[in-house]
């Protein structure tokens, strides 16, 4: 690394005000009680659990965050192993949970290598396994005798399941399937931890019996060797090589050429081939699968109002502390305006201030609804569920809370990425030429993010279901049943409601806020109903209505949920009165922007006028961004994101942005021991290196 | 080395038998959209005539760009730069010919800032003496420089700059001091490990001459410096300059940071062509024309207003090809027997690229009238007529603004609509997408720049509000009187862009409303003349064409309409008011929207083939010419990968990474 600057540059300090000066300042003019708020988000145990690992974590040199950026992929993946066994190391040495490992995880700020062994490997072999299986492969994988990834993604095949082309063919003469990659297409791709660090994969395979396809099942394989590390004879795999973000994982490839593996091998929880019979039995409890997904959803919707919180927070302190130009109405002797000052700064990040709010309220409000749920799906499965993917809208209607807790789930995990992603990359523009830099430290967290916009099904093929469960739902109210469920009862309050017109108060009345969001949800339901059943038009032409269909319901469900947690019992014990009413102004603010932004479609739906829109526009969220500005750092302060985990320069909770900037690019950056010959016809690149570079 | 997947072939339709059928499914000629698009100024005559010269250079292979350290990648970027420029002397090239390799090669160029901003400010700006003197040196390259403007502190606000050029009238130079950290230059191209020279924009503190202990300042005014010792190329004594570190993208770009302690430069380093300091009384003269200024940040956007189109088609060209060839789920509606559906059959995927294939043409069109507008605008400068200059201020800044968020938010909706792969390194857009990520915020924030526009708005709305009756001095001026005149009489539609531009100027002039609470609101106004601009040019272009055949002409004709109805869809709230399109019309979009998608769907492949893009410039398996997206994905997977060629200890318990290094993963830390 270069030498540390002279003395006269280490002299120098930023010119005032200072960013600490500016951010005390931001501090003292609102009495938001951080601890207060962050112990309702977080609560007090996790806030300090994650205390106590980043004193353990930080001071390792094995985590040091500093060369991340600047390291070749090869290196990084290397770094990266080392970060992930020494985690492990520090698990068993503390005994941490299952929790307190994802906490360390997250801190590290990084996926590494074990990723998809702690996750998907454990819970297939653990949900899908039978105890035989148990004994033999999880017991192994607990420990790390043996590591493991799922490999279900195919080089042509990503959401469309049954496409799969990898094949598993059952030999009755010797008990044994034989996996197989018929062409290049078949080959298993984008498999996390796969491409150098695991030796046994979970693979997603046709199932052929006497020549039958029996559809996708889960089998177990090993693919490298325990001893070398080697892939064993016929199993092709290897890494698919450097990506937009995600650079620690090692995403893999596999092909295989014809490898038997033994009847145990097939995850046989739910379905099996009967070694005598020859026979395929059929799954027993596919809705517990189902409800993996939908919790995987929930945890989504959560993690995005963390994600989004992150560059939020940074994009709030450094506009708090970069100022820019003097404000054209104020006296000319006043300094530069703070540029969080701006209103289209404002108008930029407040609401992603607001929206970080809601989706955890949103994240917060599904789990609930999950864990309400467990038992009951667990008593009355609904054996159908399982093989559908995303188009015929066959699902039975009615009260049925697994159904709706589905389509909500998989709306709102668009949406909440969607959101997360492209709001980092909102406030990352927000912070100006500085956020273009690696240590503003928000490109790096959103290029590593930006997956969970395509993963866990395309975010716009999901919407499909949530489209197809409204129009049952619709035909279901239409048909007279009785609406026992949220949904049944917002298509129901339209239908009660239509002739006379909507009219509510969303300038005034929160409650009609969360109305005017439902009724949208109805309108746009009965429109596409109409195309759909009286029109006969094709389901591929609807679907851009679909899409729209299914981002007005996720809105309306994160409004609602943002509503229920900002007038709960819950909210109001344990905050201040004045915390809680700026509780209610997020809201407003998160509610009317997004009314603001459709407002076309809230228009022509009838549930307000364009006089409402118009106010909306020009008064209500203008003063609602007033009134919260104030509180803005003291607001992201809450989500109480430590600096090593931000590892960002612009968003330091101490505003010392510019010394961070420079100490780095002066100090922490290797480019700056190249001394280069910087003339075309000198074919010698470097001055202080031997002539014969790398290249 | 040979092993069974080798064997192994795609599935089948493949990509090459889908694209084929693509072709063969559209009567476009793309030789003729080719040449009508790229033709007129010789470009597709020089990237075919350049690009085997290119690809026969290994230097120029792109196989492992993505797998290097910032170092290594850096390093590769200079060892280019220099053979690219070896090569224009070798060849011959003219300037437009040595940019067209550059552009295939893809490397932004760490001596970019030599040959643009450091000689034009030169050009510009030194008097003829320091011109007869500068120039001959950087033609020849014996020096080579960089553009000191921004700080680390200061970007868009040139007159907050805190560097500060003292004049020492005892020894008659200038004193180069920062006095604070925030003073560091930042973000300053090619001169954070290559330029020796660079302009420096630093505020000119001169003896204040009724007080002459007193400094006062006259602004910032730009010096020429030498940084670095010519032999050693390490910095001189008293300057510190090196490379701000890491970025989104802009790899091969060393943007650096320079600090300066009482650093000494004779009177002669003051850019003096307009502004001047006497050498013998410290008196200060005056720029004639304080306008010019700004002329070449105006050449500057306007340039990116005109790049801005083949950006955006090269991602549509990727995404159009690659959902061509990529099959997910059977049509609900079909019979379940057939190969899945070409993902570019879905509505949600159309959505997406389609009415962004019709940007691109959008931008094509927009991109040639700002060049014209720019030249035009020039050439009455040199005469002395300053009167379109604001005009053409105003204009490149919104379209600037407009034009680079269409492109660069584009490249990433193409990215995200191929799915998976689109994440992947064999995409072809991560570098693409990383760099143009820049554009958002350099050479004028996008959100402030557009103040600009609506300040020039404003007041030819209130000049127009004045006198609605006399003829209109310009296009702009016409129209805003034309409108003032339409309102006094009650029912008539109003354009919608007017109709904000008269709210504007009713809020800021009338009811003397803040500037900052109108930020948003002017913003909006901006946005709404840019895109007037740009539907208007493309429909001019059209009209006025006379050479297209009618194949080619109807397809575009509904790439007007698309990318037109597609943009008054998003802003509809915005029509409906203002009364420009009524509540019916205004419903029907959507369904207009999807047939024209329809009708453009078959074209797609053939109109985004016409754009040019060879495979070398693309870099993209999902995005080859012949459909290929399979065999390549794998083959840069398979061959091309070094983490391929190590093995790993997966073992938590062993510190050991690379299976047999017996390091304990020493090797590892050492590098921290």
């Amino acid at each position: 690394m270069p030498s540390p600057p002279p003395d006269w540059v280490k002299a120098l300090k930023p010119s005032g005000p200072q960013g600490s000066e500016l951010l005390q300042q931001e501090r003292a003019q609102s009495n938001v009680d951080v601890e207060r708020l962050s112990e309702l988000l977080h609560t007090k145990e996790n806030l300090e659990r994650r205390a106590s690992l980043l004193a353990l974590l930080q001071p390792e040199k094995v985590f040091d965050k500093s060369q991340n950026h600047t390291l070749g992929r090869v290196e990084r993946l290397q770094r990266s192993l080392a970060k992930a066994k020494r985690l492990q190391q520090l698990a068993e040495e503390h005994k941490w949970s299952m929790q307190e490992l994802h906490a360390a995880n997250d801190l590290i700020g990084e996926p590494t290598p074990y990723g998809l062994h702690a996750s998907m490997f454990l819970v297939t072999l653990r949900e899908q396994g039978t105890p035989e299986q148990h004994k033999l492969f999880l017991e192994r994988a607990e420990k790390y005798e043996i590591i493991g990834c799922y490999a279900q993604t195919e080089l042509g095949h990503g959401s469309n399941v049954r496409g799969l082309e990898t094949t598993a063919t059952w030999n009755s003469n010797d008990k044994t399937f034989t996996i197989n990659s018929p062409t290049l297409t078949a080959s298993k791709w984008w498999i996390g931890s796969l491409g150098r660090t695991a030796n046994h994969a979970v693979v997603m395979a046709q199932l052929f019996i006497d020549g039958k396809n029996y559809g996708p099942h889960p089998f177990v394989v090993q693919v490298r060797d325990l001893e070398t590390h080697l892939p064993l004879d016929n199993v092709y795999v290897g890494d698919i090589g450097p990506k937009f973000g995600y650079n620690t994982m090692d995403n893999g490839f596999l092909l295989f050429n014809n490898v038997k593996v033994p009847h145990v091998n097939m995850l046989a929880r739910f379905c099996q081939v009967d070694k005598e019979t020859n026979q395929y039995a059929k799954p027993a409890m596919p809705s517990l699968v189902f409800g993996t997904m939908t919790w995987v959803r929930a945890n989504i919707v959560l993690d995005a109002g963390g994600v989004l919180a992150r560059g939020v927070t940074i994009a709030t302190r450094y506009c708090a502390v970069r100022r820019q130009f003097q404000d054209r109405d104020a006296d000319p002797h006043a300094g530069e305006t703070q540029v969080l000052n701006y209103k289209m700064v404002q108008v930029r990040l407040l609401p992603l201030l607001a929206s970080m709010y809601a989706l955890h309220f949103t994240g917060r409000g599904m789990m609930r609804l999950y864990d309400e749920n467990q038992s009951r799906m667990k008593a009355a499965s609904s054996p159908d569920q399982e093989s559908r993917g995303a188009g015929p809208e066959q699902l039975r209607a009615g009260a049925n809370l697994l159904a709706d807790l589905h389509a909500t789930s998989c709306g709102l995990k668009a949406l909440a990425s969607t959101t997360a992603g492209e709001g980092l990359e909102i406030c990352r523009r927000a912070c100006g030429g500085h956020g273009y830099s690696s240590y503003s430290g928000i490109g790096p967290a959103y290029a590593d993010y930006l997956p969970t916009l395509t993963w866990e099904g395309d975010n716009y093929m999901l919407t499909q279901q949530v489209a197809r469960y409204l129009l049952k739902s619709a035909r279901a109210v239409l048909a007279g049943k009785p609406a026992r469920n949220d949904t049944s009862q917002i298509l129901q309050a339209y239908l009660d409601r239509r002739d006379k017109g909507a009219s509510f108060d969303v300038l005034d009345e929160d409650k009609d806020i969360v109305a005017a969001f439902g009724w949208r949800t109805a309108h746009l339901t009965f429109e596409a109903l109409k195309h759909r059943d009286a029109e006969q038009r094709s389901w591929n032409s609807l679907l851009v209505d679909f899409w729209r269909l299914s981002t007005a319901h996720s809105q309306y469900l994160m409004v609602k949920n943002f509503y229920e947690a900002v007038s709960s019992p819950e909210l109001s014990g344990a905050l201040d009165p004045e915390t809680k009413g700026l509780m209610h102004q997020l809201f407003r603010l998160f509610s009317l922007h997004t009314l603001e932004r459709e407002a076309a479609e809230f228009f022509s739906s009838g549930a307000v006028t364009v006089r409402q829109i118009t106010l909306t526009r020009t008064t209500a969220v203008l003063k609602l961004l007033d009134d919260i500005r104030p509180h803005a750092v003291r607001l992201v302060d809450a989500w109480a994101i430590p600096d090593w985990h931000l590892d960002s320069s612009l968003g330091r909770y101490d505003g010392k942005v510019y010394e961070d900037l420079f100490r780095r690019a002066s100090e922490e950056n290797p480019v700056n021991d190249l001394v280069f010959d910087p003339y075309p016809w000198n074919s010698a690149l470097l001055k202080n290196e031997p002539a014969k570079s790398k290249l | 080395m040979p092993d069974f997947t080798d064997n192994l072939r795609p599935s089948q339709p493949d990509g090459p038998t889908t694209l084929t059928r693509e072709r063969q499914q559209s009567n476009i000629a793309t030789e003729e959209l080719g040449q009508h698009l790229l033709g007129s100024d010789g470009f597709l005559e020089r990237q075919a005539r350049i690009l085997p010269i290119i690809q026969q250079e290994p230097l120029f292979s792109k196989d492992q760009q993505q797998n290097l350290s910032r170092p290594e990648r850096f390093k590769l970027g200079v060892a280019r730069a220099k053979i690219l420029r070896r090569m224009r002397d070798l060849h011959k090239w003219s300037y437009l010919e040595y940019q067209m390799a550059e552009y295939l090669v893809d490397d932004v160029s760490p001596y970019f800032l030599h040959m643009e901003m450091f000689i034009t400010t030169v050009r510009e700006q030194a008097s003829e003496e320091q011109q007869s003197y500068w120039l001959p040196l950087i033609e020849s390259w014996k020096i080579i420089g960089a553009y000191a403007q921004t700080e680390l502190g200061h970007g868009s606000n040139v007159s907050g700059l805190e560097l500060e050029a003292r004049w020492d009238s005892r020894t008659r130079e200038f004193v180069l001091h920062s006095p604070t950290l925030t003073a560091s230059k930042w973000w300053n191209g090619s001169l954070g490990r290559l330029a020796n020279h660079a302009i420096v924009v630093a505020q000119l503190l001169l003896p204040d001459p009724s007080a002459p202990d007193q400094y006062v300042s006259h602004g910032p005014h730009p010096f020429i410096v030498q940084v670095r010792d010519m032999k050693t190329h390490k910095p001189l004594n008293g300057i510190v300059v090196g490379d701000i570190g890491p970025k989104y993208g802009y790899i091969t770009m060393d943007n650096a940071y320079m600090l300066f302690d009482q650093f000494r430069i004779p009177h002669s380093a003051m850019l003096s062509r307009y502004s001047n300091v006497d050498p013998s009384t410290g008196i200060y003269t005056k720029p004639e024309k304080p306008a010019l200024v700004y002329g070449s940040l105006t050449y500057v956007r306007s340039n990116m207003v005109h790049r801005a189109r083949l950006v955006l088609a090269r991602a549509v060209t990727v995404a159009v090809r690659y959902s061509s060839v990529r099959r997910q789920f059977q049509d609900r509606d079909g019979d379940k027997m057939g190969p899945e559906m070409s993902v570019l059959d879905y509505p949600t995927v159309q959505i997406r690229i389609l009415p962004l294939l019709a940007t691109t043409f959008a931008l094509h069109y927009t991109g040639l009238a700002m060049q014209t507008v720019y030249k035009s605008a020039r050439q009455d400068i040199e005469k002395g007529n300053f009167n379109s200059l604001a005009h053409m201020h105003s204009m490149s800044s919104g379209l600037k603004s407009l034009c680079t968020i269409l492109a660069a938010d584009g490249i990433e909706t193409c990215r995200r609509a191929m799915g998976g792969h689109g994440f992947g390194g064999g995409s072809g857009l991560i570098q693409v997408n990383n760099d143009y990520l820049s554009k958002p915020t350099v050479e004028g924030d996008n959100w402030m720049i557009t103040q600009q526009v609506a300040a020039y708005v404003i007041k030819k709305m209130t000049a127009a509000v004045g006198s609605p009756d006399t003829p209109g001095v310009d296009e702009t001026d016409a129209r805003f009187k034309g409108f003032i005149r339409n309102k006094r009489r009650p029912g008539r539609t109003l354009e919608t862009n007017n109709r904000q531009a008269y709210d504007a100027y009713e809020q800021r002039v009338i009811k003397k409303r803040n500037w900052n609470s109108l930020l948003i609101q002017l913003h909006k106004l901006s946005r709404a003349q840019s895109e007037s601009i740009i539907v208007t040019t493309f429909f001019d272009a059209l009209s006025n064409d006379k050479t297209l055949s009618t194949p080619i002409k109807t397809v575009l004709w509904d790439c007007y309409r698309l990318f037109a109805l597609y943009t008054m869809e998003n802003e509809s709230f915005e029509f409906f008011r203002t009364n420009a399109v009524s509540q019916t019309d205004l419903n029907s979009l959507e369904s207009r929207v999807q047939d024209l998608m329809a009708r453009i769907r078959p074209h797609a492949v053939k109109l985004v083939d016409s754009w040019m893009i060879p495979d070398y410039l693309l870099d993209s398996a999902l995005g080859r010419y012949d459909g290929r997206v399979y065999e390549d994905l794998f083959n840069r997977a398979h061959r091309l990968n070094p983490l391929n060629r190590i093995t790993f200890n997966p073992n938590y318990w062993e510190d050991e990474i690379v299976k047999g290094s017996g390091d304990n993963g020493r090797g590892i830390l050492a590098k921290l």
